[in-house]
């Protein structure tokens, strides 16, 4: 029972949970639950308080109050962004009815299995970071890693607002298993693949934020359409704080790059190692697999369930109010990429059928801004060398290029030959132990580990050797 | 039911000990209800008109025809063989349910399937 909590100071929150009973007898069983999940699964390390980012409102000034918070108390809100007016539905066979501010009853299982799916992720990312902060180049990247942990804490707690205040007893037996299976368990593994993957240094953290935060964000956009109107304020304003996660990444591969870079033209060679320094093509190596495994993620070139969650409304396109076409599909079709007889091609399907590569192909676009960015990074720095993303076949395990072995140029190689290059192309056990050796934690103010540069800004306007984490 | 059983034993079928164990002359309140197994859930006062909504949602979603012959195959119960499926069951969707509009018309579920485009259903008594 309440036993008069104030929910509104513990819970930041703009769904009236003062008043509503049925959220606040869920969220009175849940939340202790997701504390003990914290201590047990969340970050390793003794701090007195983080300078931190709290939403405690969605306004302009609310969703971004910074000040030193002990971990412990954070406070996680529960927030949808706010809209005037009524909405309609963009695409699908409802398009044009009012948003529904109910899940329908033949929509249900198929909105709840997508919630649970993108709920899964939320904590999995923070188990799978739970050690990094032992390890932190600086006071300012620790506190972006904590950051980051307590935002997808929170993004799991919206996950967790929708289960319980649209899908009943099932809901709330989907909420508290989002809290029982963990990244990397042998018996209750997290549901996607790349999120059992350990991040056991910071180059992972780096490219984990860029690459695979990056899908999350694409991941919401399409939720942010969706006609279930509560999920669609709920993605939007989790894509608000999205965007420092990957920040975050991009910035951090940005200065490790820049550091290397530094370091190849004083020294004039490529490399950097004896320095302390990440050579580049281990960053190579980084982008490979992060990118390919986080390509994963979008699932098969085509598929029926996503086309099916097209035509009901539950999920649209990417920056789907934007595009210019019917926005129902039923008569167009796309080309999507298929190994057909060994080589690589592409096949022509219904559009609807081709839904997840559409998401793809603007994932990518997005992924090359970044590669680009590195790269006039070094072309400053006067280097010939150059960074890619490899080819989309790459090391997949999942749709038309899943068991064709595919150089990161895009060439069809038996599988022997495809094996024996595998260490230059992705991490090797030795790149993995070079990169872990490299991880030695710099807790003083103002200084930063060798192998990256310091940031150009801090955070909200502090200087970079302001202290932005209290130690014990 | 044509074979002899009560629909009380069709559902516990080979477990008559749980239909003894039902009490025959009081009603039964809801918890009492799912502990017994006559009812799938018995949601409290919080949960009761969601949860009721969504059932009944869920289930007018569904084909008509679909609906009539997965009520039909709860009714029968006993033991089976691979005649009585097929000549029993199969032959029944083949021939009441699969030739119907709603399954095998141009816009029927049949056709649909795996298009990613939803299958359209006349509700009406066709």
């Amino acid at each position: 029972m309440s036993q008069g909590i104030d929910y509104t100071e513990r819970i930041p929150n703009n769904v009236d949970l003062h008043e509503d009973r049925r959220l606040q007898r869920a969220l009175e069983s849940w939340q202790p639950k997701f504390l003990t999940w914290w201590g047990d699964m969340g970050p390793v390390h003794m701090t007195r308080d983080v300078y931190l980012r709290t939403a405690i409102n969605v306004g302009r000034d609310g969703w971004a109050q910074f000040g030193h918070v002990a971990l412990s108390d954070y406070r996680w809100g529960i927030f949808l962004a706010e809209r005037g007016g009524e909405r309609r539905i963009a695409f699908g066979e409802h398009k044009g009815e009012p948003a529904w501010q109910q899940v329908p009853g033949e929509y249900r299982s198929a909105l709840q299995r997508l919630i649970v799916i993108q709920g899964d992720t939320e904590p999995a990312s923070v188990e799978q970071q739970r050690n990094l902060g032992a390890t932190a180049p600086s006071l300012y990247d620790l506190r972006n890693l904590f950051q980051v942990n307590v935002e997808e804490g929170r993004h799991l707690w919206a996950m967790v607002y929708l289960l319980h205040a649209y899908f009943g007893r099932e809901g709330r037996e989907e909420a508290e298993a989002l809290l029982q299976r963990n990244s990397g368990s042998v018996d209750s593994p997290r549901i996607l693949g790349a999120f059992n993957e350990e991040t056991p240094d910071w180059l992972s953290f780096f490219m984990f934020t860029y690459f695979t935060d990056r899908d999350g964000k694409y991941q919401l956009g399409t939720l942010k359409e969706s006609a279930f109107d509560p999920l669609s304020r709920t993605c939007e304003f989790m894509l608000k704080e999205e965007s420092h996660h990957m920040f975050v990444g991009t910035a951090g591969v940005d200065r490790i790059v820049e550091r290397t870079a530094q370091l190849m033209v004083e020294h004039e060679t490529d490399d950097v190692s004896p320095y302390g320094a990440i050579p580049l093509r281990t960053i190579q190596k980084y982008i490979n697999f992060h990118y390919s495994v986080s390509l994963d993620l979008f699932g098969s070139e085509t598929s029926t369930n996503v086309a099916n969650y097209f035509t009901a409304g539950l999920k649209g396109r990417w920056s789907e109010e934007r595009r210019t076409d019917d926005h129902v599909l039923t008569e167009r079709s796309v080309f999507v990429d298929a190994v057909v007889d060994g080589e690589i091609g592409r096949v022509e399907v219904p559009a609807l059928i081709g839904l997840n590569q559409d998401l793809r192909d603007a994932y990518i676009t997005d992924c090359q801004t970044g590669v680009n960015r590195w790269n006039r990074l070094l072309t400053e720095a006067g280097l010939p060398q150059r960074l890619m993303l490899p080819h989309v076949g790459f090391n997949r395990r999942v749709g038309a290029f899943a068991g064709v072995s595919i150089s990161p140029t895009g060439e069809v190689l038996p599988a022997e030959d495809w094996q024996a290059r595998r260490t230059a192309w992705l991490p090797s056990d030795v790149d993995k132990t070079f990169v872990r050796s490299l991880m030695r934690p710099v807790y003083e103010r103002g200084k930063i580990a060798s192998w990256l540069a310091p940031p150009r800004n801090g955070i909200n306007g502090k200087p970079f050797d302001y202290e932005y984490v209290h130690l014990t | 039911m044509g074979n002899g059983l009560s629909r009380l034993e069709s559902r516990f079928y080979g477990e008559p000990a749980r239909v003894a164990a039902l009490p025959k002359s009081r009603p039964i309140g809801g918890r009492e209800a799912v502990e017994s197994g006559l009812v799938t859930a018995a949601p409290d006062e919080f949960d009761w008109d969601d949860e009721v909504r969504l059932a009944v949602e869920e289930r007018a979603a569904l084909s008509p025809d679909a609906l009539t012959g997965m009520e039909a195959n709860h009714r029968f119960v006993g033991p089976e063989t691979m005649e009585t499926k097929i000549f029993g069951r199969l032959t029944a969707w083949q021939n009441w349910i699969f030739t119907r509009p709603n399954a095998s018309g141009p816009e029927g579920s049949l056709l649909r399937y795996g298009t990613g485009q939803r299958a359209q259903f006349d509700r009406k008594r066709v």
